[in-house]
C-alpha cells in the first residue's frame, strides 16, 4: 500500500500548480491511473481526503480516470 | 445540477469518490497539468543507473513474491562466483530484520540491508542512499533484492539496468497472469525451485506464456538454487 505516499506527492504537486496560477483553493483534482501503474484507484480514493486535509486541496473532489499503461498522472485541477 | 448533493453547479465534477466535497463556484477555473507522479522516482532511478554505469558497475534487480527464492538464488550465485563474490554488492529490501543481509554476507558479498518498515517496496531514492553506505571500489555488480511483493515494485524502478522476476514453483503457474504489471516491466523470468516440479501441478509453459502475454519475447529460465539445476544458464545471463 503505497497510495498514501503517492497521495502526499499528488497533493504537493497540485498545490504547486495552484500556487503558480495564483489560486486560493483547489476544488477538484483530476488524475489518470494506468492499469499497469501499481496504483489502486480505490486505495487512492481512500487516502486522498486524508492527505488533502489541512492543505489548499482540503475537501477537494478526486476525479479518477482509468487509462492503459504504467503511468500515474496529475491531469488537471479545478481551482478558484 | 449535481446529482449527488444538488448544489446546482454545472462544473464537471465526477463522483467516483463518494464523500463530502466542495463544488466549483463561479470563480472556478480549470488548470491543465498533465504531470507524471511516478516521474520523480523514475528520474532518481535513471540517475542512479547512470552513476553505476559510469563506474562500470552492472545492476540487477530481483523481484518476486515473499519467499520466491530471491535470496537463495543470490546465495547460490555468490557460491558459484567463489572469491569473486567479494566484488558483488547487494542491497537487501525487507520490511523488517537483517536475516537476508546476513545470509548474503556469509557468502562473501558486500551487503546493506534496508528495513522498509511498512513500505511495501524499494524505490530508487532508498537504494541510492543504501548504496552510499557501501564501499563500491572494485565492485562489478550491484544486486537489488526488492521487498517480497508482486504488486508495488512494478511502479518503482530502483536504478537497476536489468530486472528479474522470480516465480517459484509452489506459488503456482498463474502468477504472471494475475500480476501482469510486474511481469510487464522485467527483462527475465526465472521459474525457481524447479526441484519441486514433481510435487506440485505447475505448468512451466503456461507460466512462461502468461508472462509473454504482457512482455512479448521475455526470456525465461527454469532453475533450482537447491540442486543447482539451471544455474549455468542463469550465470550466462548474468554475465560471469
Ligand atoms: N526446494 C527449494 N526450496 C527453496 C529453493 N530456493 C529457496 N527455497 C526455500 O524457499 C524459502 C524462501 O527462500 P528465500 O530465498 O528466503 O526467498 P526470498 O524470495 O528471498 O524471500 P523474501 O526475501 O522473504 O521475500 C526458504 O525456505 C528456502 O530454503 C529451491 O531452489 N528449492
Ligand atoms: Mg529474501
Ligand atoms: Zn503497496
Amino acid at each position: 500500500m503505497h497510495e498514501a505516499g503517492l497521495c502526499v506527492s499528488l497533493v504537493e504537486l497540485a498545490e504547486r500548480h495552484a500556487d503558480a496560477a495564483g489560486a486560493a483553493r483547489i476544488v477538484s483534482v483530476g488524475v489518470a491511473v494506468g492499469d499497469l501503474s501499481g496504483v489502486v484507484p480505490e486505495a487512492l480514493a481512500l487516502a486522498f481526503p486524508l492527505c488533502a486535509a489541512g492543505t489548499r486541496a482540503d475537501g477537494a473532489a478526486l476525479r479518477i480516470e482509468r487509462i492503459a499503461g504504467r503511468d500515474f498522472l496529475l491531469r488537471d485541477l479545478e481551482v478558484e | 445540477m449535481c446529482g449527488v448533493c444538488g448544489c446546482g453547479s454545472d462544473a464537471p465534477v465526477a463522483h467516483e469518490v463518494v464523500h463530502a466535497h466542495r463544488h466549483a463556484g463561479h470563480g472556478a477555473r480549470r488548470l491543465e497539468v498533465e504531470a507524471s507522479l511516478l516521474a520523480h522516482n523514475r528520474a532518481h532511478a535513471e540517475q542512479l543507473a547512470e552513476r553505476l554505469a559510469a563506474r562500470g558497475i552492472d545492476a540487477i534487480g530481483l523481484v518476486g513474491g515473499p519467499g520466491a527464492g530471491k535470496t537463495a538464488l543470490l546465495e547460490a550465485t555468490l557460491g558459484r562466483l567463489g572469491a569473486d563474490a567479494a566484488r558483488e554488492a547487494v542491497v537487501e529490501g525487507d520490511c523488517a530484520t537483517d536475516y537476508d543481509a546476513r545470509r548474503v554476507a556469509a557468502k562473501g558479498a558486500r551487503v546493506v540491508q534496508v528495513a522498509t518498515g511498512s513500505l511495501c517496496h524499494l524505490d530508487a531514492h532508498l537504494v541510492g542512499h543504501a548504496l552510499a553506505s557501501l564501499d563500491l571500489d572494485g565492485v562489478r555488480r550491484v544486486w537489488i533484492e526488492n521487498v517480497g511483493n508482486l504488486v508495488c515494485p512494478a511502479a518503482f524502478p530502483c536504478g537497476e539496468r536489468r530486472r528479474v522476476a522470480l516465480v517459484s514453483v509452489p506459488e503456482g503457474d498463474d502468477k504472471p497472469e494475475k500480476y501482469p504489471a510486474l511481469f510487464a516491466g522485467v527483462d527475465l523470468l526465472v521459474i525457481s525451485k524447479s526441484d519441486l516440479l514433481p510435487h506440485v501441478d505447475f505448468d512451466v509453459a503456461r507460466c512462461i506464456d502468461g508472462a509473454r502475454r504482457v512482455s512479448a519475447g521475455l526470456p525465461a529460465l527454469v532453475l533450482s538454487a537447491r540442486t543447482g539445476e539451471g544455474l549455468g544458464a542463469w550465470l550466462d545471463w548474468v554475465g560471469r
